[in-house]
């Protein structure tokens, strides 16, 4: 009897021992977790609230978020070349003829022209500044183009000028932005990732927002300009780099086969489906996706991104130089991610930023040399998009964050040794080609000087609006859910800029 | 005074409430009591308190109706059948009193009074209603098939429209200014209407203003309370049109301003006033794609479309608003000329058909003139050469024809030309020598884009500044 009271005793002893005060807070924890996550698993349509796998319709967005969809109205283009010159290109150098400013070279710039408009670093009263190039009309349009870019004159008749673009932005970054996702600020989603989330991706083995850069550095405002802001991730640009590997770390690590890569991701993916036979939650399956594309990708991104099997006329007819880095590589890649049915191809050239502060950026020298540099790549990707009919039904946009003064920059106040502008946003030239545009065309008239727009002035937000028009949105009606409003690409503004569409 | 008389006046919704429960009340007690005939005596007090507010909800209904702007016309059946409903209680309470004085009300049967009350009440209640939320209120959020049943199909709001050829010839009051009006606006301010005094279904009620006074302030847009109330937030009190209803579009609203901006004039041109192209953009009638055939075609269930994704097709409709597809094998190099049988349950849908790079041969045209409203097709970069092509002529919307990098032939060039609507065929990268010269594109007639362009080396390529 004695020896079993004992027993007893010892064996609560041990329980009440064996129940430690972390154990009490563990449990507390665990249950209070549990009530909190018990509400969620019935506010949303995961696990708790639907066990039957097959009464839940999944559509192909939840398995694979860029499988493709229809636009909703018809639409002129299904891809888009975006290319942007980092910095800023002198449109007084290159498209916009200015005559007028010619005579007034080196005369003070008026003072009502200075009055209410902040400039980067134009200080006092800067001296208005000639145009450096030479002008003539060329092809059937009779548009003006400068001698800084004899090649591109020859295929003026393909493009649409916008020769007075808006921009409200007169420093890089925020100027950026505001070009390719519509606000100055971060956070919003660039127009590639828009038009990856609202369009999806026609090819199964590449990324459908492909970005490519040249000229040494990335633009100012960083990743961001093409970044997916508030829409999934999985919709922001890919950068693919034109010289090692396209894409970092794609390559199979040492020792590791193709056939062994292959076995692990298959194991990874049947502990998945087992995850989502028991879950249901389509996140799995996305996720499955997710790891079956980088595989597929791994042998599909290298291919498209070579470009040395292309044939020797083609590499002579862009300038290309293979294993460097450079613009006239990326417009040659851009035909070929295009022919492969990549939705959006964005080129970045950085080293526009004519101030004149040396030689590289003075707009009679350095300028002159990045001309001659995109000249003939951008003249061939036009020309070479059209001999496959692929101009037909890919949308070709040319442009910079903003424009340059027809002053000439007088930083600090103090004359300076080599001829530069300042930045400039009243009204700057773009161009577009493709499925769509009107030949030939050119919308909006700038002053005797170039300095504001007279007729035709466009926003950004049009010219945003123009692209999706494009494409088959209707930019106020394409619209993502975000902190309780829809937000759009074009925000509360926009217009379709009808006068440069076929 | 005035004050107090609006306050009774806008309590009329609440009053209307009264007399309608008691009489409700009332007509359910006959009901359960029209065996026994105990209870008269309480049926008889509640038509007594029904007939009192009644009147009273008539009464403050009148002094709404003084209050608000209301034009009589519209309040007429409901006023009066408001007194008719105040009037049968009475009548009811006389007929239900213990010692009825009055002989003839004693010989109407009850059920009579019972049944007219029943119809005025339900009748002056769905009246009213409809005057304070509109007659479209409550069949508003039915389906629209279930409303064109009932034959009051949706209503379908049309946007004024301005011609390409004279636009500038249009008047802008009356072609554009007064249809925005009519469309957002004159359903409340009408001469029927004219809630805050005001009209604005022509320009007398336009100039002379509402109940607060002129609505225009000539060439001040910002300071006409027209254009100016329009413009508030949605949530502002002062907002018009009211939230609940359909809002103004953006285009509309500038055309608004446009307008006073201009000093409001009735009768002058767009082109008088010279206003630019740009201002009007949005009143040209869409003009419609063209790309695609004009015909409709049966749309392709979700299966269909599902299983030919699984068989590695990419298939897509070309917009969310057509049931046409498109066809691509960008994923499907595999795509031999057997595979084409897979196609065949959406071969009337199929207008973009890209077999590009895949491993097709001659024997394919056969298959592909099959499809009657095939629109785009792309051959490029396989091993075809041209033989049979004529079987495609068939092929009524054959527009665009992509036949680069293939083993096309001479030879064949000519039976292209046959083809109705064919505009361009691309032969970049075949067989066939581009001649010397080239004419350009020419509306209506058959381009052929040899490609093989060329930047020829210049000078200037190689100087460095």
């Amino acid at each position: 009897m004695n020896s079993l009271d004992r027993l007893i005793k010892e064996k609560l002893q041990r329980e009440i021992q064996a129940k430690t005060r972390r154990h009490f807070i563990k449990d507390c924890v665990a249950g209070m977790g549990g009530l909190a996550l018990g509400s969620f698993f019935m506010s949303c349509n995961s696990f708790l609230g639907n066990r039957d796998t097959a009464k839940i319709a999944l559509t192909e967005r939840d398995i694979n978020p860029l499988a493709s969809m229809a636009p909703p109205f018809p639409a002129k283009v299904k891809s888009v070349i975006y290319l942007h010159m980092a910095g800023a290109p002198s449109q007084l150098e290159m498209f916009d003829y200015k005559p007028t400013l010619q005579k007034l070279n080196n005369q003070a710039c008026p003072q009502s022209l200075l009055e209410g408009k902040k400039f980067a670093f134009i200080r006092g009263t800067p001296k208005l500044l000639g145009p450096q190039a030479e002008f003539k009309q060329h092809g059937e349009s009779g548009n003006w183009v400068s001698n800084f870019l004899p090649h591109f004159s020859k295929v003026v008749d393909e493009v649409a000028f916008l020769k007075a673009v808006n921009t409200d932005q007169f420093n890089h970054g925020p100027a950026q932005l505001f070009m390719h996702t519509g606000s100055p600020r971060l956070g919003r989603p660039s127009i590639g990732s828009w038009v990856t989330y609202g369009l999806g991706s026609e090819n199964q083995n590449l990324p459908g927002f492909v970005v490519l850069t040249s000229g040494g550095k990335t633009p100012d405002a960083g990743k961001s300009v093409w970044g997916s802001g508030f829409l999934p991730s999985v919709y922001q640009g890919v950068q693919c780099r034109s010289k090692g590997d396209p894409v970092l770390y794609i390559d199979d690590p040492k020792g590791i086969t193709r056939n062994l890569k292959k076995s692990t991701i298959d194991a990874i993916n049947n502990i998945n489906k087992k995850e989502f036979d028991e879950y249901s939650d389509p996140e799995i399956l996305a996720r499955i996706n997710q790891y079956e594309m980088a595989y597929r990708m791994q042998t599909a991104v290298p291919e498209v991104m070579n470009i040395n099997n292309e044939p020797e006329h083609i590499k002579e007819m862009y300038g290309v130089r293979p294993g460097k880095e450079s613009f006239a590589n990326n417009c040659l890649l851009a035909r070929k991610l295009v022919e492969d049915g990549v939705r959006f191809v964005q080129l970045f050239d950085w080293g526009w930023d004519s101030h004149g502060t040396g030689h590289d950026t003075a707009v009679d020298l350095g300028l002159r040399n990045k001309c001659t540099e995109i000249d003939r790549p951008m003249s061939a990707l036009l020309l070479d998009l059209k001999q496959r009919g692929l101009l037909d039904e890919t949308l070709v946009v040319w442009g910079g964050e903003f424009g340059r003064t027809p002053m000439q920059e007088n930083r600090e106040g103090q004359e300076m040794a080599y001829k530069g502008r300042d930045h400039h946003g009243d009204a700057f030239t773009m161009w577009m080609a493709g499925g769509g545009i009107k030949k030939g065309a050119s919308w909006g008239l700038t002053d005797e000087i170039g300095f504001s727009a007279l007729e035709g002035q466009v926003s950004v937000h049009d010219v945003h609006a123009t692209m999706l028009h494009l494409l088959g949105f209707d930019h106020e009606q394409f619209t993502f859910d975000f902190q309780g409003r829809p937000f759009r690409l074009t925000d509360v503004e926009g217009h379709v800029i009808h006068e440069i569409l076929a | 005074m005035e004050a107090i008389l609006q306050l009774i006046g806008r309590l009329h919704p609440l009053v209307v409430h009264l007399p309608i429960g008691f009489i409700m009340a009332a007509l359910l007690l006959q009901w359960y009591d029209r065996k026994n005939k105990e209870w008269s005596n309480i049926i008889g007090v509640l038509f007594q308190w029904a007939f009192v507010f009644a009147t009273i909800a008539c009464i403050s209904g009148y002094l709404l109706y003084k209050g608000e702007g209301y034009s009589f016309e519209t309040v007429k059946i409901h006023l009066w059948m408001g007194i008719f409903t105040a009037i049968f209680s009475l009548l009811m309470y006389l007929r239900l009193a213990t010692s009825p004085k009055i002989i003839f009300i004693r010989r109407v049967p009850v059920v009579l009074f019972s049944f007219s009350l029943l119809f005025l009440i339900s009748f002056t209640g769905h009246l009213g209603g409809n005057i304070t939320h509109g007659s479209d209120y409550l069949i508003e959020p039915l389906p629209n098939n279930i409303k064109s049943l009932l034959g009051v199909g949706p209503e379908v709001y049309e946007m004024p429209t301005l011609e390409e050829e004279n636009w500038e010839a249009a008047i802008l009051y009356s072609d554009l200014v007064q249809p925005i009006l009519n469309n957002r606006c004159v359903s409340c301010h009408n001469a029927k209407k004219e809630k805050g005094e005001l009209r604005l279904e022509e320009a007398n009620g336009i100039l002379k203003g509402g109940e607060d006074g002129l609505v225009i302030e000539p060439n001040e847009p910002e300071k006409s309370s027209l254009y100016a109330r329009m413009i508030l937030p949605l949530d502002h009190e002062d907002h018009m049109p009211p939230k609940d209803k359909d809002q103004p579009s953006k285009e509309e609203l500038d055309i608004i301003k446009i307008w006073i901006a201009n000093g409001n004039p009735f009768d002058k041109s767009i082109g008088e006033m010279g206003l630019k192209k740009e201002s009007v953009q949005a009143f040209f009638p869409k003009a419609k794609d063209d790309t695609y055939p004009d015909v409709e075609v049966a749309e392709i269930p979700q299966d269909t479309i599902a299983s030919l994704k699984k068989k590695g097709f990419h298939v897509e409709r070309i917009s969310k608003e057509s049931n046409f597809i498109k066809i691509s094998c960008i994923n499907k190099p595999s795509f031999s000329d057997q595979d084409f049988d897979l196609l065949s349950s959406v071969k009337d849908q199929v207008v973009y058909l890209d077999l590009g790079g895949t491993r097709i041969t001659e024997a394919i045209f056969e298959k592909i003139s099959t499809l009657p409203h095939l629109t785009i097709l792309k051959l490029d970069n396989t091993a075809v050469s041209g033989e049979n092509i004529e079987t495609l002529e068939k092929l009524g919307y054959l527009k665009n024809l992509n036949l680069m990098g293939t083993n096309f032939e001479e030879v064949h060039l000519q039976k292209l030309k046959r083809f109705k609507k064919l505009q361009i065929v691309y032969l970049f990268n075949t067989p066939i020598k581009r001649p010397d010269h080239v004419d350009g594109p020419k509306e209506g007639e058959l381009f052929i884009d040899y490609g093989g362009y060329d930047l020829p080396k210049i000078a200037t390529d190689s100087i460095v500044y």
